[in-house]
């Protein structure tokens, strides 16, 4: 609860808590007049002066326009707390949305986010009011009268005091609550989503179960809440109720004291409209909003937090790769994805990698770009080991296509020369064409035109890729399945081209035809690899015959024509 | 039946409790100011005190019980019926099975669920409380109008002034919070944008330059921001200004009688106090609006229950090979013709390839042998039993269904493939058998690990979906359910399919010609009719057939 209070206490601008603070002041007059008028106006008005007891009440509305001026200005200097904080939640779900690629950040940012805004403005709202009302009711009732102020005070402050403490206990219970909710539509949409699922297995029973659990947990938090509640009531009895009785019962001896009826009816107005109003707003506003923001921002800083990467300082020497041993495993407890695996791929190397899915190929891919630290063995790129390079060293050393190719609302050139802003027109128009986005990018309407990537086709998208990496300076050029989309004309086109720009290509075959093109092939099998040419494989991998045969001849009767 | 009168029924233990609870506390309300003027007068006068004080003392206690009586009981009852309702809904769904459940989105469902069905369960403590809650403003007014009619008016005309200003406030913050929620609707379409292609952005390391990008629109949504808190402060001024009017109408009025000697100063006081709780008229349309939304919640909670379960027989499967048979079977939807008089007479035990463009009915036929859908004439039955007459927990354990895209329901992978209904050992083969067992034991903590941590490829959920479905008995229907597999794989699984040692009967609708080739027996489907059905060499020498597989 510190860390978010703290956090929030730290996004606010000085300057503008400082004018907030001083617009606050005007509106302690309405406050503090009001039961002061109340007293008079009834003295007067007791006392047949009818003129006068009207002049109160002119004050307390002109009072009251002062303190509409005040909040007019406050409120525009809430404004100004509230947006910029704001716009740092906004900025951390972005930054952490992408370097953790933590899954919900979309609902972060919109649902999340506004709760915390809201929450956090009614905080400062609720806390103001609350501040703006104890001192005007203490001011106005010590300059009616002192010893009323003594009455009424302290009962009010050891109420709140008391409403203060529960507020750990609550946390807990709206926590629950919120999670419990949050399981809830969690299971039942993923039961809802596998209906036809769920009767194809006879799993009815089991899924009612699997939703009904939340259910029961999201009852028993209410349950939970009641009880919270049912405090609060008891911190109102005592900061709201007491006073007034206390008042009451001292009536006889103020009455005795000169005190007169007015002023006995101005004690009790700022105890009904004043105090009673505003301990009952910060007690649920604590407890509720209060609390949702606790909450809801822990949520999004934990959930943001980016984890500091050492700094890197090595530099590449070539872009040979190298692994000697190399394992990776999920977990701990998982089997190994890759086992002791050894392979060298020299520069200027082609190499395509096949095997069945699942076996580790876009790990393999991963590794060797630095996505991934290897759990056992030495993996080097260019004599360092990619983890003990810069973002930026490593971008100018590999570049990965991967299988969901990325293009971003823009312009088709913007897209093209994401990974090389320096390439030259001719450059971008030779790649363009080698890799067989021509057609593509006419269509699209030149290089110029501004692309919508939700119109884009999974092929039209990986084309674009494919001329954006080959621009890329780096020379080890890395492809997982990046073609997978296109059809196989499109495919060896670009393949070729990749084969032809210079450097090392490693492709993860989606088709076994990527083989046939490459110098080498590496055959994941199980936790067994076996790196060679086409030939060799043939005649000692039965998995590469296998995934060959099962190519070339998909059609096992020999009377069925060729085509 | 789930109506008004039955979700209202469902907290009648609770309800005279929290009706007599919102009673009580709506008399204390009202009585409570004139036995503090009373009080007040005592003191003012002399007279003796200690009644007046132990009636307000026996007051307020009594409110405060009614208010932990109501927090109590009344979280008690919508709890109690918020669980009832969405355990139905919950069981309802599940059991409307696929057909049932067509016309509603899954985002629906839920919300039916997590929303619709608290705000149902309001209904019974909303209606109670409606009437108890409007007796302190509507109270108050007669009071008020008891003590001099003229303090009703003044009170009245100072109403109108504060709805005018909601009012004018509600439909100014509708517009510009439109505009804020289009901004940052765009922001996150960014985002969406760039996390599609996040590994991209790693691998070149252009986080920041992408966060520039997604963070171009701050700008935009904090002056539309900005502007939400302006009309905020316009209205709030005017809600400082106007807010005091009314009690100081009230207090002018009423000071006047008092120097007419008409009223004393406890009336006087009274009178405030009755106009701040006249002032709470507004929140009467609260509990309206609670009403209003505890009945639609109940309507949506009840379109959700008039869906019709699926009706299963009480039939046993009798013994047999796991023969099907399609007796003059058709089925439409939206008045087309999906499948039209087919007849089929499939043999048990065997492979049986159903192929056909799209749109040939291939996906209907394979829903159902499994029951996931019924014909609309004709008769689907396996070993002559007609499936509708067969028992549920009979006709799941014959029959198991893969698809092209599984849904995995389960807290852990383990569950997704087998929620109880077989052993550890019988899971692990499976798993094995339809090579989900490579991947999944890989997974960071193997098969306890939660679904959603367990991330996976089209092919991957795929062998899952088929693990799910291989404890089937009798019949194993695959609805092109190998196709995002990769070649290798494909082809290990087909041949464990094609080797199946339980002898089951399966019917496996694809568009690979190999899977073809490797069957028995080929249905050829199209436009909802059989055209053909032999082994695979056999329809090969027809052009036609060989165009299905391009």
């Amino acid at each position: 609860m510190r860390r978010e209070l703290g956090f929030g206490a730290a996004a606010l601008r000085r300057r503008s808590t400082l004018e907030f603070a001083a617009w606050s002041v005007p509106e302690i007059l309405p406050t503090a007049v009001y039961g002061l008028a109340v007293a008079h106006a009834t003295d007067a008005f007791l006392a047949g002066r009818a003129g006068t007891g009207l002049a109160w009440l002119g004050g307390l509305v002109a009072a009251a326009g002062v303190g509409a001026v005040g909040a007019r200005q406050a409120y525009r200097r809430l404004g100004e707390l509230v947006e910029p904080f704001r716009d740092v939640l906004v900025r951390r779900v972005v930054n952490g949305a992408l370097r953790n690629n933590a899954a919900g950040a979309v609902s972060r940012l919109n649902r999340q986010v506004e709760i915390v805004r809201d929450t956090f403005a009614g905080l400062i709202v609720v806390t103001r009011s609350f501040a703006i009302t104890v001192v005007g009711v203490v001011t106005g009732l010590l300059s009616l009268d002192p010893v009323i102020a003594a009455l009424v005070v302290p009962p009010f402050l050891l109420g709140f005091a008391v409403s203060l403490g529960i507020l750990g206990v609550a946390a807990d219970r709206v926590k629950a609550s919120l999670f419990a909710d949050e399981q809830l539509t969690t299971s039942a949409g993923s039961a809802f989503a596998g209906v036809r699922d769920i009767t194809a297995t006879g799993a009815e029973d089991f899924a009612a179960e699997l939703v009904g659990e939340p259910i029961e947990a999201h009852a028993a938090a209410e349950r939970a809440l009641a009880r919270v509640a049912a405090l609060r009531t008891l911190c109102f009895a005592i900061g709201g109720w007491l006073p007034l009785l206390i008042l009451l019962a001292a009536g006889p001896w103020l009455i005795g004291r000169g005190v007169s009826t007015g002023t006995l009816l101005g004690g009790l107005t700022y105890v009904l409209l004043g105090l009673q109003p505003t301990l009952s707003t910060v007690m649920s506003a604590l407890g509720d909003s209060g609390l949702r923001y606790v909450v809801t921002l822990g949520r999004i800083l934990d959930s943001s937090a980016v984890a500091e990467t050492p700094k890197s300082t090595g530099s590449p020497r070539g872009h040979q790769v190298r692994l000697h041993k190399v394992s990776f495993a999920y977990g701990p407890q998982a089997e190994p994805v890759l086992h002791d695996l050894d392979l060298v791929v020299p520069e200027g190397d082609h190499l395509t990698v096949v095997g069945p899915s699942g076996i580790g190929k876009s790990t393999l891919a991963a590794l060797i770009c630095g996505m991934l630290p290897p759990t056992g063995g030495r993996l080097v790129v260019g004599r360092v080991p990619p983890s003990e390079l810069s973002a930026a060293e490593l971008a100018k050393t590999r570049v990965l296509i991967p299988q969901e190719a990325y293009v971003f609302s823009g312009t088709v050139l913007e897209n093209l020369m994401y990974l090389a802003p320096a390439a030259t027109t001719n450059q971008v128009n030779r790649a363009i064409e080698v890799v067989g986005a021509e057609a593509l990018v006419s269509r699209l309407g030149g290089p110029a035109a501004a692309i919508r990537p939700s119109q884009l086709s999974a092929g039209e998208r990986q084309l674009i890729a494919l001329v954006r990496s080959y621009l890329s300076p780096a020379p080890l050029a890395v492809l997982d399945e990046a073609t997978c989309h296109l059809d196989p004309e499109a495919e060896r086109q670009a393949e070729e081209a990749f084969a032809a720009r210079g450097g090392t290509l490693i492709v993860v075959a989606h088709r076994i035809s990527s083989a046939l093109r490459a110098h080498r092939i590496l055959v994941l099998d199980g936790n067994q690899a076996m790196v060679a040419r086409h030939n060799t494989l043939l005649r000692q991998s039965p998995l590469y015959q296998d995934l060959l045969g099962h190519w070339q001849a998909p059609q096992p009767d020999q009377i069925q024509p060729a085509s | 039946m789930t109506s008004f009168g039955a979700v209202v029924r469902h907290g009648r233990g609770w309800l005279p409790l929290i009706g007599l609870a919102a009673l009580l506390d709506s008399a204390v309300t009202l009585a409570l100011p004139t036995v503090l003027g009373r009080s007040v007068d005592a003191i003012a006068s002399g007279n003796d005190l200690t009644r007046w004080l132990w009636l307000a003392s026996g007051l307020i206690m009594l409110g405060i019980t009614c208010a932990l009586v109501d927090s109590f009981a009344g979280t008690a009852c919508v709890a109690g019926t918020t669980a009832w309702l969405r355990h139905r809904l919950v069981r309802q769904v599940v059991a409307a099975g696929p057909e049932g459940t067509r016309r509603f989105d899954t985002g629906d469902l839920v919300s039916r669920v997590s929303g619709s069905a608290s705000d149902a369960a309001q209904a019974g403590p909303a209606s109670v409380t409606a009437v108890a809650a409007a007796l302190p403003p509507l109270g108050s007014l007669v009071l008020l109008a008891l003590i001099d009619p003229w303090l009703a008016v003044g009170f009245l005309g100072g109403v109108v002034l504060v709805i005018a200003v909601l009012w004018v406030f509600a439909r100014r913050t509708t517009e510009i919070s439109l505009a804020y929620q289009e901004t940052q609707g765009r922001i996150a379409a960014l985002l969406t944008e760039a996390l599609g292609g996040i590994r991209t952005i790693a691998a070149a390391g252009t986080a920041d330059r992408e966060e520039r990008r997604v963070l171009g629109l701050l700008p935009e949504l904090h002056r539309h921001g900005l502007l939400t808190w302006r009309v905020l402060a316009r209205s709030g001024a005017q809600a400082a200004l106007i807010g005091p009017l009314v009690l100081v109408a009230v207090l002018a009025i009423g000071g006047l009688q008092l120097v007419d000697g008409r009223i004393t100063a406890g009336e006087l006081f009274a009178a405030a106090q009755y106009a701040v709780i006249g002032a709470g008229l507004g929140s009467l349309t609260g509990i309206l609006g609670e009403l209003a939304r505890a009945r639609a919640g109940i309507h949506r909670s009840a379109e959700v229950m008039a869906v019709e379960p699926v009706a299963y027989g009480s039939l046993p499967l009798p013994p047999g090979p796991g023969r099907l048979v399609y007796d003059d079977v058709s089925v439409s939807a939206d008045d087309v013709l999906l499948l039209d008089h087919v007849n089929l007479d499939l043999p048990g035990g065997a492979t049986i390839a159903v192929v056909g463009p799209s749109g040939a009915g291939k996906s209907v036929l394979a829903a159902l042998a499994a029951r996931l859908r019924d014909p609309d004439s004709g008769l689907v039955l396996l070993d002559g039993v007609p499936l509708k007459a067969v028992r549920r927990a009979s006709l799941r354990q014959a029959v198991g269904c893969a698809f092209e895209r599984p849904v995995l329901v389960g807290r852990t992978v383990s569950e997704s493939i087998s929620a109880g209904q077989v052993t550890p050992v019988q899971l692990l083969a499976a798993a094995r058998a339809t090579h989900a067992h490579d991947f999944a034991s890989r997974l960071p903590q193997g098969y306890h690990t939660p679904l959603p941590e367990a991330p996976m490829s089209g092919g991957e959920a795929q062998r899952l979906g088929l693990a799910r479905a291989w404890h089937a008995g009798r019949l194993l229907v695959l609805d092109d359910a190998t196709s995002s597999l990769d070649t290798a794989t494909e082809r290990q699984i087909s041949r464990t399919l094609t080797e199946d040692r339980h002898h089951r009967t399966r019917l496996i609708v694809t568009h690979r010609a190999s899977t073809a080739a490797r069957a028995d027996l080929v249905v050829w489907l199209d436009r909802g009719r059989v055209r053909a059905v032999g082994p695979h060499q056999r329809l090969w020498q027809d052009p036609s057939y060989r165009e299905i597989f391009g």
